[in-house]
This record gives C-alpha cells, structure tokens and sequence, in this order.
C-alpha cells in the first residue's frame, strides 16, 4: 500500500516536473541542416592523379575502423578456439552459422563452399559498417563527436554492389561460358524474336539490380542517420524543455530500431548477393 | 509558386506517395509471411529468408522515392 503510494507520488512530481518544463523559456534558435552531418571535407590532403581525388575524408576514415575491427576480430577468433567457447567467440560462431546456414546454405544450390568466403565476407563488412555507424567518433566538424557511416555514402556502397554484379557474371561465366550463360539468361523454347526483346529486358534488369542494390542500402543507412539527426535536434527547433524530454525519450527508441535496420540490412544485402550468384550459377532450364 | 517552393513541395509529395505503395506491398508481404509460418511452423527458418528477400527488394521502391526526394532538395 505504502508502495503505491509512493510509486503515485513519483509520478505526479514527475508529471508536474514536465508541465513546468513545457512553461519555461527555451534557449536561442540555433541554424540546424541535417544533411551537413553526410557532407564530405578532406581531412588531410593528398594529391589527386588525374580525376581521382586521393584525400583522406570522413568515409575513408570510416572504412579504415570497419576493415581494422573485422581484422581484429578474425586474428583474435582465429588465435584460441576452445571447445567450450567463451562468450565473444559464441557470438562470432553465431554470427558465422548465420552466414553459412540461413544465407548462403538456405539460398544457393550448388558451389556453396567456393562463394561462402565472398557473400561472409560481404555480410560482415556491412554489419560491422552500419554498427560502427551508430558509435559517436570524433570525425564530425572540428573533432567533434558524430555519427556517420561509410554505407551512408553511395560511392561505398556502390562499390560494394560492383562487387557482387562483377562475381555474379564471373561465376555464370566461369561456368556455362560466355555464349551458354547470355543464352540461358531467357527460355530456350522461345520464339527468336521475342528472344532479342527478353534478353534486352533481362540485361537491362542486370543493371537495375546494381543500382538496387547499391541504393537501397545508402538510402537506408542515410535515411535512418538523418531521422535519428532530426530527433537530436529537434529540441533546437521547438525551443522547448518538454519537447526536449520527450524526443530524447524518442531518440532511444528510434536508435534502437537503427541498431535493428543495420543487422537487417546487412542481411539483405548478403542474400541478394547469393541470390543473384546463385541465380547465375543455376541458371533454369 | 516559384521554383523553389516548387521543388520542396515535389520533394514531399514524391516521399508521401512513393512509400505509399510499399507500405501496402509489405504489409501483405509480412502479413502472408506469418500466416504461412502460422500454418506450418517447420518451415518457418526458409519463408523468414524468402521474407526477408521480399522486403529487401519491396522496401527498396520507398528508397527511390527518398533519394528523388533528397535530389530534388539539395540537387536539381
């Protein structure tokens, strides 16, 4: 009884706390862009060859932590295996079943063990990219701390997405040749003309998945940073101490669904890989 | 309305009803998902892959109406 009583208590000061907030005077209007946060200055400068700019920026910063942490991961995995595993290797072998079984076991039907190594790697660079993505760094603006990830920059992903359209022809190629894999791209039982028109279509289509696949993940790690940006900020834009409160309380939850999306759309991006080597290796009669 | 209200408003309108068709397509995507895992839940590891797929490239649609958007902010 004495319990409730208080518990009661808690909540009435608690609820008396924010209308008082709500009445009080904000704090100047600061100039707010959230998409200043994604802009890309050189950090130190190098000299370009030709039109390829070589300075050193946010993004590469970022990749350099994603590339060191998955290095330091694998040696310190790969250095003591026991038989009882502790929890961080408990995690790592959670994490490899995961790409061995539900990916590439669960989507493709045959030469799983020689794609494996590309479409695990693929999966864990992504995963450990976007989650790096949701640590502050001192990388922002004069060395403050900020969130940025390397998947939030097209040119990253995109060069990631080259990947998996460059081995996906590689592999079709490598084993039906180059006339059998272009051929088995349409049905054989087609009449000619319609052939010309469906493998136009289908090589279309083969571009299409490249940009897809490349934007879907920019796009998702951009648009998750820049919500999570406005709800930080939001405060600023109301000029309220309640309204403060409150999305900050919502800030927690939307970065926790960003901790989700990241793990998600790793996910994705691994299987769509093995779907479509997969597809390329087993072409359909 | 000059060009710069324009583009803001083409901004708003292109993300409101771009996501408009894949929040309906996941919905049912999702919703059939479940009730076939509902059904029959020994299978339910390989439709929560094929799931996923759907809603990769499902979800991918609303994402082009958020880079049209953005482009037509900060680009055009």
């Amino acid at each position: 009884m004495k319990r409730r009583l208080l518990v009661g208590l808690y909540l009435v000061a608690g609820l008396v706390a924010l209308a008082i907030l709500a009445f009080l005077p904000g704090g100047a209007r600061a100039q707010f862009d959230v998409l200043a946060e994604f802009e890309l200055h050189p950090i130190i400068k190098l000299p370009s060859i030709g039109p390829v700019d070589l300075s050193i920026n946010k993004a590469v910063i970022y990749l350099w932590i994603t590339t060191a942490v998955l290095a330091v991961c694998a040696f310190i995995i790969s250095r003591n295996i026991k038989p009882v595993p502790s929890r961080f290797q408990f995690v790592m072998e959670t994490l490899y079943e995961l790409a061995r079984r539900s990916i590439v076991g669960a989507v493709m039907k045959s030469d799983q063990a020689s794609w494996f190594p590309y479409i695990a790697g693929a999966f864990f660079f992504v995963l450990v990219s976007n989650l790096i993505g949701l640590v502050p760094l001192p990388f922002a603006e004069n060395h403050q701390f900020g969130f940025y990830a390397a998947t939030a920059n097209l040119y990253a992903t995109l060069a990631l997405a080259l990947c998996t359209f460059v081995f996906t022809h590689y592999a079709g190629i490598r084993k039906h040749g180059l006339v059998g894999y272009v051929n088995g791209w349409v049905p054989s039982s087609a009449p000619p003309v319609l052939r010309q028109l469906m493998l136009l279509i289908h090589a279309i289509s083969e571009v299409f998945r490249l940009v897809s696949l490349s934007v879907r993940l920019f796009a998702n790690m951009l648009a998750g940073h820049s919500i999570l940006a406005v709800f930080f900020a939001m405060a600023l834009i109301f000029q309220n101490y309640l309204a403060a409160v409150v999305l900050q309380a919502g800030s927690i939850i939307i970065y926790l669904f960003e901790i989700f999306i990241a793990c998600i759309q790793a996910f994705i991006f691994a299987i769509l890989s093995a779907v479509y080597i997969g597809g390329a290796l087993d072409q359909e009669e | 309305m000059d060009a710069e209200s324009a583009k803001l408003l083409a901004a708003g309108i292109s993300m409101g009803v771009g996501s408009l068709g894949p929040a309906i397509g996941l919905g049912m995507l999702i919703s059939k998902a479940l009730e076939s895992i509902a059904r029959q839940p020994e299978v339910s590891g390989e439709i929560r892959t094929d799931m996923f797929i759907g809603i990769g490239v499902t979800e991918a649609v609303a994402l082009y109406a958020f880079v049209i958007a953005l482009i037509l902010i900060f680009v055009a």
